[in-house]
Parts: C-alpha cells; structure tokens; sequence
C-alpha cells in the first residue's frame, strides 16, 4: 500500500561548508507541488528551513532548486508527477550556496546585466513618440522575450559549471532577444560583447539549457543563431580593419 | 554589547522595487540624486511580475474615440465617487507617456497589424485601454524596469532587505532599521527622504491573488511613524482566482480572459451576468462580477470545486494560446485543465488594497514628513473599487511623481544624525524575536487569516466584522510571545514573526474601518447596509494615537467645475 506521506529529503547547508541531510514526512493529501511540501515543512515543521519562493504561479523565478537531481522550479513541479515518495530537493549547482536552497545569484545576474538588456538607440532622448513593430517584427524575438531569469540554465549548462567566467545560456538569449528588437541599434555593441572569448564560443551546443527552461526560451538555438550573426559580424569588423589600414 | 550594523547614507531611501519603487528611482536618478533602493524579495521578483492583463492608458490606438477625460471619468465613477479627482487627473493624463517611455526602454506589447501598441477590453473601460503582452504585462514592466535600474550608477540596490522600522526626528522620517536578511546582517539607512513602495496586504486573507510578499509591510510602518492611512475597507476581490487544486486556490485568472471573450456560467449553464449586468455583463467593473459570482455560489449553483465556470474555449485552440498563453500553461500544468477544450473553475479571490496611506497627489507627500508613498500602498486613486489595468498605469505614473516630490524635497533639507541607541533598540527588538520557545507566528498567522477570509469576505456584516475583531485583538494580545528557532540568517520563521506585527495593523484598520463605514459601496457591502448612502461619501482616515488607532471621517475633496462634464452625476 503507497504511504500517505511524502518523504522529502533535504539538503542543509549552513553556507560554511558543512552538509547534512533532513528529511521530513509531509502528508500527500496536504499538497500537490513541491513548494507547497517545503512551505508545508517551513510552517509545521521547521521555520529555519530556508528557500526563496514567491509568486507560486512560474513567473518571478524565484523558486529554483534541484528536484530529484534536476534543476526545476518548485512551484511548478506536481508532486505526484515525480512518481516517487522520496523527494530529493537540493541547492541548485553551479552557485554558491547561501543556506540551504538559497543561493547566491548574484553572479547570474551580473552576466545577464554584461550583454545590455535594454534598447539601445541613437535618439534616446525622444521619449515621448511611440516606436512601431509589427506583430511579425515581434514574432521573431518573442520566444526569447519569455526569460523569467529563474536561473535554472545556468544550473544545468556543464560549460557555466566547468567556466564561472562564461556569460552562460540566459544572458547570451537576452543579448539576441535585443538583437532581433527591430526598434533597437546596438547589435554591435551586443556582438562585441557576446562573441568575446566569455561568450558563443565557449558553447558545446550540448541544449541541456533548453530542456531545463519552464519557458521554452530555448537559450541553445538562441546561442546557436547569435554565433552565426557574430561570426558576420567579426568578418565586417576585419575587412573594416583592412579597409582602415589600406588607408 | 552593542550589535554591529552596516551604514548607509543617501539622498532618497525607497522601500520597495515593484514597478512603483524602481520608477521612483529612475526619477530620482534622474534627478542626479544618491538612490538607495531596498526590497523584500530579490530584485525583479516583486508582486508586480504577477501582473497579467495590461496596463490602462487612453492611447487610442484601436478606438480613437478614447482620450484621457473619458479615462478619467471611468476612473471617478467606477471608484464611486470616493476617490481623489486630482489623481485619477494625473494618472489618465500621463499614463500615455509612461507607456511610450516604457517602450523606449525596451518593454515589448503585443501590436495592430499596423506596428502600434494594441489594446484590449477590461471590466468597466469604456473603450479597449490595455496595453500588453499576451497575459504577462507584469513580468515585462518588472524587466525592463529592472534593466533600467540596473545599469544607473547612482542607484544602489539591496535585495532581501526587510526594513523592520522607520527612524523619526523632530517628527521628520530620516531613515529606517533593515535586515539583509541572506546575510543576517542588520543595516541603518540614512536619507533626506524616504519612499514607501512596499505594495499591498492581500496576504492578511488566506485566499489571495496576492505573492508570499504582500504582508502589508508598508501599512505598518507608515502607521507606526505616524502616518494617516484611509479607505482600509476597500478590499479589491478579483471575480476570478483558481479554485482546484487547493494548493493553487486564489491564483489569479486574468480578467483578459473576458476581455478577449470569455464568458461566465453556472452550473446550469446558465449566463448569469445577463442578469445581474446586461449592459456591461462580464466586462463589468470588478466588485459587480465579484459579487455576482459569490452570488451564484452561495444560491448552490456553484460548480463541483466551489467556483462558477468560465469559458474561452469556443474561441479556438490558436486564439486562446496566442491571446493567453499563460492562461493556458497555468490550467495545464496546475490543474491538468486545457482551457481550450474545457471550462475553468473560478472564483472571487483577494486581490488589491484601494486604501492605504494617505497622499499629495502631486507629490506622493504623506502626513509625516520626509516619507513618500506610491502605488499600491498609497490610497486616493482607486477610491472603492479599481479598475483592471490601472495598477500598471498606477505604479509608472506616480512612480514617477513620488520620485520627482522626494527629489524635490531633500533640495532643502540635510541629512540628520541617528541616534545610535535607537538603532541598538530596534535591532533588540528584532532579536528578542529569536526563541526557540516562542509561539510559532504561522500558527497566528494561519487564525489570522482564516478569520478575515471567512467574516471579511466580498459581502459583509456587523456581526462577522466583530467576530474577526475580537480575533485580531486576541492575536494582538499574543503577539509579544511570538519568537523563532534558528539564527539571523535567512530565517523565515523571524521573518514571519516581524510580518505579523504588521498584518496586525492592517487587519485591524480594515475591520474597524468596515465596521465603520454602514453603506455598501464600491468593494464594502454591507448584507445589512444594502445601500449606498449619500451620507457617506466620505473617506475614513486612521491615525495612531497612544491608546490605539484613533478614526475620523473626512469628506471627499470635490471634482472642479471643467473637469465635471466628464463624470457621470452620482445616482442614489
């Protein structure tokens, strides 16, 4: 007979470098996602247990964690689609670990920030007049406008894990998200940055980002077509040089 | 011993990086001033990312009959008349610039085949108003907001930091304790002026629209600094939340839904808003479809899970993906309900606060000097009742106008010296929350809102309201034996602890003032005040005196002569 309970095991770390493992018996019929089950520990069980959640509803990203060994957001992930009575919550790897779940994301956010999230145009002071796009114009960047920077990526890409210093899959599909905005001009200053040697290039292409993104934003094709333009892009620049030095 | 503490000093403290923190900030950068910004959650996080159907601004791009004045009316009567003129003025008036200027800094809206901003129906707009992007208008505001604040160098951010007091001087704000709370660390900010962008209390109700931050931070400090708070009965119910699974109970269902169609039935397939609104039926203002779907339930025509049905279905399986596309993935993956197929399940659920602390509307000015408030946490603009999409054009535009008023007013005042002792108090007082036999605050906290979703609910009455007084001040009573295991860091438990004694202040201010208040009016009904009542077109304004919150009744200022002719006289 299947238990009432859920088994979560969970990985405490009290940011010093020590590790230990807790597990707490949450009743089944008390939750149905994996944050409620840590909400539920939090409130009845034990208060100091920490982990960062907010919206519960997969849109401020705030809830990301390793789940039974992949990188998920916890309000999203139905318990019972785990298909397991032991759920296995850890930190996320490939960040420092703050106290238990939470962790610091700072340097994912400093990446993200590097590649100009923003328009980029030379009449910046005109504020008051609306920019046009067609839906079509939109279209070819919408899929990567969906980023709720939850980080989870990161988590997953081997290459942010081997190379802190890799600009890593969020930031490389926020820099095309601007790229392909037909109201912004400051694809060059972006390719600068992307095709640097912390950028595509580092890229196995191996899409385990991807998989792991609640969004389908599809950070692996977008690093893929942001190689391809940065490749154009630094021919342009050499046979600018060329042009330059034969004058 | 003397706990240590980190300093900062600037010009303009902001509490609070929703959409209306970081756009006072980006005024106050603009300004050339020193920034500090301080949030709750992570930046980029805050309940304004939960924003779905769009943002309200009379740009007239599919209905060119619509302008500001016809907005602006929208506003005043749908607030039923309580509300301030001045700033629904303001917000109508400049909600266009904040859109355009949201554009420039990269904001991406769903467009007309013609490259504009498209527009789409909300309850109680006369004409299609919304600007947005599919069902995710919020996260879009809060990112490139966010992308803005980020790269301004005069802006300092910590995120994290919960502000457990507000610091006063020679009745001047002057500064406020935090705790940085990944750290464990305590902070004394220092500032001219100081912002409170904190949003609303929707966390005081169990069953809420609201994220895990909107505990009402704001209410209580502004009350304990001895700011006026008003229209604390207005509580907004959103007619449609989640009600299955249990774990989702609350979660918000865009009114986009009915703005693109969707219609209401009950559990005899019948469409009961032909009755209760047959002008305006579903896309009626909010507290009319709240109230007639609470109506439908409790006359037992509600559906299996306790809600009426909603359906959007028969517009087809491409419209409903491309129009709500969250809307779809949030029934799929919570409920396993495909909203192209079926009906959802929905029901009223607490959504905003109109009340709060008391503003200039000019200036974002509170009654205490040197603090601001802006957005959700400020009062005036939604008088009884909101308008879907205006809480957008709310944060940008008076976002804005806090930013500009603090700005404005630390030209002419210096910084002021704390007083170290009481620094050292309040980090006590924070601390001698931490014991490990203290009652657990979620046990009070779960009282709490159990007795204000089941006595404070959309229909209201003398007996129920005194039911869940009697409970509030129960709570108040044992508060002082509230303490958490663990340490400084990262601890929930404290931090549910510091939010109670807030939770408190803004229950109680809701419940005394819906005591008060013996009408029914806008969001207040009153099961024995049906009826509105001329007598009380008035606010009720709170304040706190030493033997506790002290009321007054103050009328409602009056809609100058040449703004008039775009409102509709108020009918009794």
């Amino acid at each position: 007979m299947p238990s009432e309970n859920y088994v979560f095991d969970i990985e405490r770390n009290d940011g010093k470098g020590s590790i230990r493992h807790d597990r707490f018996q949450v009743p089944k019929k008390k939750i149905s996602t994996v944050l409620e089950g840590l909400t539920y520990i939090s409130e009845n069980l034990d208060g100091t247990l920490a982990f960062r959640h907010s919206c519960r509803m997969e849109i401020c990203g705030s809830c990301s964690m390793s789940i039974n060994g992949k990188p998920r957001m916890a309000c999203s992930t139905i318990a019972d689609s785990l298909n397991s009575e032991v759920i296995r919550v850890s930190p996320l790897p490939h960040y420092e670990v703050i106290k238990d779940l939470v962790v610091d994301i700072d340097p994912f956010f400093e990446k993200y920030k590097s590649v100009k999230p923003y328009i980029i145009r030379k009449d910046e002071e005109e504020h008051n007049k609306e920019l046009l796009q067609t839906p079509e114009q939109f279209k070819l960047y919408e899929q990567y406008s969906m980023c709720i920077k939850c980080g989870l990526c990161l988590a997953a890409c081997p290459i942010s894990g081997s190379d802190e210093n890799y600009i890593g899959p969020a930031a490389l599909a926020a820099a095309l998200r601007y790229n392909l905005d037909s109201r912004d001009q400051g694809s060059n200053v972006r390719l600068d940055i992307t095709g640097g040697e912390n950028g595509t290039a580092l890229c196995h292409y191996a899409g385990e980002c991807s998989e792991v993104c609640p969004k389908d934003v599809d950070p692996s094709k977008a690093i893929q077509i942001l190689r391809r333009s940065g490749i154009a892009h630094e021919l342009k620049q050499f046979f600018r040089r060329e042009k330059d030095a034969r004058r | 011993m003397a706990e240590q503490y980190l300093k900062t000093e600037s010009d303009i403290l902001i509490i609070g990086a929703g959409g209306a923190g970081m756009r006072a900030a980006l005024a106050a950068s603009d300004a050339g001033l020193r920034v500090t910004v301080v949030s709750k959650s992570l930046l980029g996080k805050a309940h304004t990312v939960m924003a779905e159907g769009g943002m309200a601004a009379a740009l007239g791009n599919v209905d060119p009959q619509d302008n500001w004045q016809v907005h602006f009316g929208d506003i005043v009567e749908e607030g039923v008349y309580i509300g301030n003129w001045r700033m629904a003025e303001i917000l109508a008036k400049e909600a266009p610039q904040r859109v355009h200027e949201l554009e420039r800094y990269g904001a991406v809206f769903d467009r007309t085949p013609d490259g504009r901003i498209l527009q789409r129906a909300f309850g109680g707009h006369s004409y299609r108003r919304l600007c947005h992007v599919g069902d995710r208008t919020g996260l879009e505001i809060i990112r490139t907001l966010q992308d803005q604040i980020i790269h301004r160098e005069n802006v300092t951010i910590f995120d994290e930091m919960y502000i457990t007091n507000l610091l006063k001087k020679d009745g001047r704000v002057i500064g406020a304790v935090g705790m940085k709370m990944d750290k464990g660390e305590f902070h004394l900010f220092r500032a001219k002026a100081v912002v409170l962008a904190t949003g609303g209390c929707g966390r005081v109700f169990k069953i809420t629209s609201n994220s895990w931050e909107s505990t009402g931070d704001g209410l209580g400090l502004a009350y304990r600094a001895g700011a006026t708070l008003q229209d604390m009965e207005m509580i907004q119910f959103h007619p449609t939340g989640m009600v299955y699974p249990p774990g989702v109970r609350g979660l918000l269902v865009t009114e986009g839904v009915r703005g693109e169609g969707g219609i209401l039935y009950n559990k005899d397939k019948e469409r009961y808003m032909l009755k209760y609104s047959p002008q305006k039926k579903e896309l009626d203002a909010r507290d009319v479809v709240a109230r007639a779907n609470y109506a439908e339930i409790q006359a037992g025509r509600g559906t299996e899970h306790g809600g009426v049905y909603l359906d959007i279905s028969y517009k087809g399986a491409e419209f409903v993906k491309q129009k709500l596309p969250s809307m779809y993935m949030q029934f799929m993956e919570f409920a396993g309900v495909d909203i192209t197929k079926e009906m959802m399940e929905v029901a009223p659920t607490v959504h905003y606060q109109m009340g709060g602390v008391r503003v200039v509307p000019d200036t974002g000015a509170t009654t205490v000097d040197g603090l601001f408030a802006a957005g959700e946490i400020a009062c005036g603009l939604h008088g009884a009742n909101r308008l879907g999409g205006n809480s957008m054009s709310d944060i940008l535009v008076f976002g804005k106008k806090v930013g500009e008023g603090a700005s404005e007013f630390v030209k002419n005042v210096e910084l002021l010296d704390v007083d170290e002792s009481v620094v050292n108090q309040e980090i006590e007082r924070v601390l001698s929350l931490l014991k490990p036999e203290g009652t657990n605050a979620y046990d009070l906290i779960d009282e709490l809102t159990t007795t204000m979703s089941d006595n404070v609910g959309i229909v209201r009455d003398a007996e129920h309201l005194q039911i869940a007084l009697e409970t509030i001040l129960k709570l108040k009573e044992k508060y002082p034996a509230v303490g958490a295991p663990g340490g400084r860091k990262y601890n929930h438990g404290l931090l549910a602890a510091l939010e109670l004694g807030n939770m408190l202040v803004a229950t109680e201010a809701i419940v005394r003032s819906a005591i008060m208040r013996p009408e029914s009016r806008g969001a207040h009904t009153r099961r024995d005040f049906p009826k509105k009542n001329k007598e009380w077109l008035k606010n009720i304004t709170i304040v706190k005196e030493n033997d506790g919150m002290k009321f007054e009744t103050i009328q409602v200022p009056e809609v100058p002569e040449e703004l008039k002719q775009y409102v509709k006289p108020e009918v009794y």
